[in-house]
């Protein structure tokens, strides 16, 4: 028998317990043990902890994680009060000025769960089908009177697709979405795509007028993509994707402009 | 890989975690929730260099610590789960360790060997990892194993004697 060290450390006995020594190390703490029974009982009744502690413990199954613990999922959520600190604070100010019964004015802030679902879904279409090449679209826009005219009739809402020639996007074409929100508060939406000549992609995500929604502008960004949601007594639309901050706002008033435009009244004026 | 793929793969192990230190499932997955939108949030701070895994444990850990804090100023308890241990754990075997009993003594624990134990032994980390994710000087990652290993063997009854246990 070789001899072995004189002693062993307590932190090695601990590394030695759970796993953590080179596999020489290991064997001479285990040699050391052999001779002193003492300190050996004490090692074995840790390792005994560590499998009561697995035991009690055991590893989670990576399948079984909830919806609500996947990041993709979480990512997509409005980042809560960080995000509606400004508009908190204006519907404050407001009602500070205008009084109690003022309180109207919080309706538009205290109600985002009607463009919240929209904007998730119009960001979830765009990831989704931005990356396709053959099947970006279901309808080409080769045949726009087709494209126009079907999905005008699903989403029940006239739309026309914006020209955006003039920021540099051609029209790629459309699809019809399924509602948002399964419960009846919108229906289908259209997901209009264009593309420019370094083939970045924006879409238009459009539904009819969520019931009882009031007038409503919002800017979010999430991941790489920022999203401009807005909504008037006919429409909703969001805006997605990944330009520069400059282009993608004006691409986005470009898109709002000619969407709220009314033979009576003129467009509505875009809030920037 | 891209981040959020990347944070999902540490899901399972920080739910792992989670459990032992709440013992209680749903308060783990509200703790684990809590630790994930905040590391979206703040991802422009992490340094990619870094390890995502221990960064994402120190996060757990800080939230954790806190709402231990705010409940003992409330003065709250918190109900642990009867816990997977008592029905389904089958009689312990010569030489093995009561399960219900373990977890009993580990109630008893002081909160920070508890939390350095079990990161220890459920996770793998080394010491040195353990210590970063704790933020707390390696010495102290062992002395607070030790303590807790010295403590858990006297809670659970055992001497120098391996024991044999009588079960009803």
């Amino acid at each position: 028998m070789t001899p072995g060290p004189a002693s062993i450390p307590e932190d090695d006995l601990h590394a030695y317990v759970d796993g953590l020594l080179p596999p020489a190390r290991a064997a001479e703490v285990e040699a050391w043990l052999a001779g002193h029974p003492e300190k050996a009982a004490e090692v074995e009744h840790w390792q005994r902890q560590n499998e009561a502690l697995i035991a009690l413990y055991p590893p989670v199954a990576p399948d079984s994680i909830p919806d609500r613990l996947r990041p993709r999922q979480l990512a997509l959520k409005p980042r809560g009060v960080t995000l509606d600190w400004p508009q908190l604070a204006a519907a404050a100010v407001l009602i500070l000025a205008l009084g109690a019964g003022a309180g109207w004015a919080l309706r538009d802030f205290d109600r985002p769960h009607g463009s919240t679902g929209l904007i998730a879904s119009a960001v979830t279409a765009h990831a989704l089908y931005v990356k396709e090449n053959r099947h970006a679209v279901e309808v080409a826009a080769a045949d726009r009177d087709h494209l126009v005219s079907w999905l005008s009739n699903r989403v029940a809402r006239s739309i026309t697709p914006p020209d955006l020639t003039p920021e540099g996007f051609e029209l790629v074409g459309g699809r019809l979405l399924p509602p948002a929100y399964d419960d009846g508060t919108t229906g289908p939406a259209a997901q209009l795509m264009y593309q420019n000549a370094a083939n970045d992609r924006v879409t238009v995500y459009i539904t009819a007028a969520v019931p009882g929604e009031k007038n409503a502008y919002q800017f979010t960004s999430r991941e790489t993509l920022d999203a401009f949601y807005w909504s008037n007594d006919r429409i909703t639309c969001t805006v997605v994707g990944s330009l520069p901050e400059e282009e993608m706002k004006a691409v986005a008033k470009k898109i709002y402009t000619q969407l709220t435009w009314r033979p009576d009244g003129g467009a509505e004026s875009w809030r920037s | 890989m891209d981040f959020l793929d990347e944070i999902e793969s540490c899901v399972p192990a920080l739910r792992r975690y989670a459990r032992a230190l709440t013992r209680n499932a749903d308060r783990a997955d509200d703790l684990v929730q809590d630790c994930l939108e905040r590391a979206i949030r703040k991802r422009g701070l992490f340094r990619p260099t870094g390890p995502l895994q221990a960064w994402l444990f120190r996060i757990l850990v800080n939230l954790w610590r806190n709402s231990l804090r705010s409940e003992r100023r409330r003065g709250e308890h918190v109900a642990y789960d009867a816990l997977v241990v008592e029905p389904s754990i089958p009689a312990p075997q010569h030489g093995r360790l009561a399960l219900g009993e373990m977890n009993r003594a580990l109630d008893r624990l002081p909160d920070d060997q508890r939390e350095t134990l079990l990161l220890v032994v459920l996770e793998g980390v080394s010491y040195q990892e353990a210590a970063t994710i704790l933020g707390i000087p390696i010495g102290t990652v062992m002395s607070r194993l030790s303590r807790a290993r010295a403590a858990l063997r006297a809670l659970t009854g055992s001497g120098d004697e391996p024991r044999l246990r009588t079960v009803k």
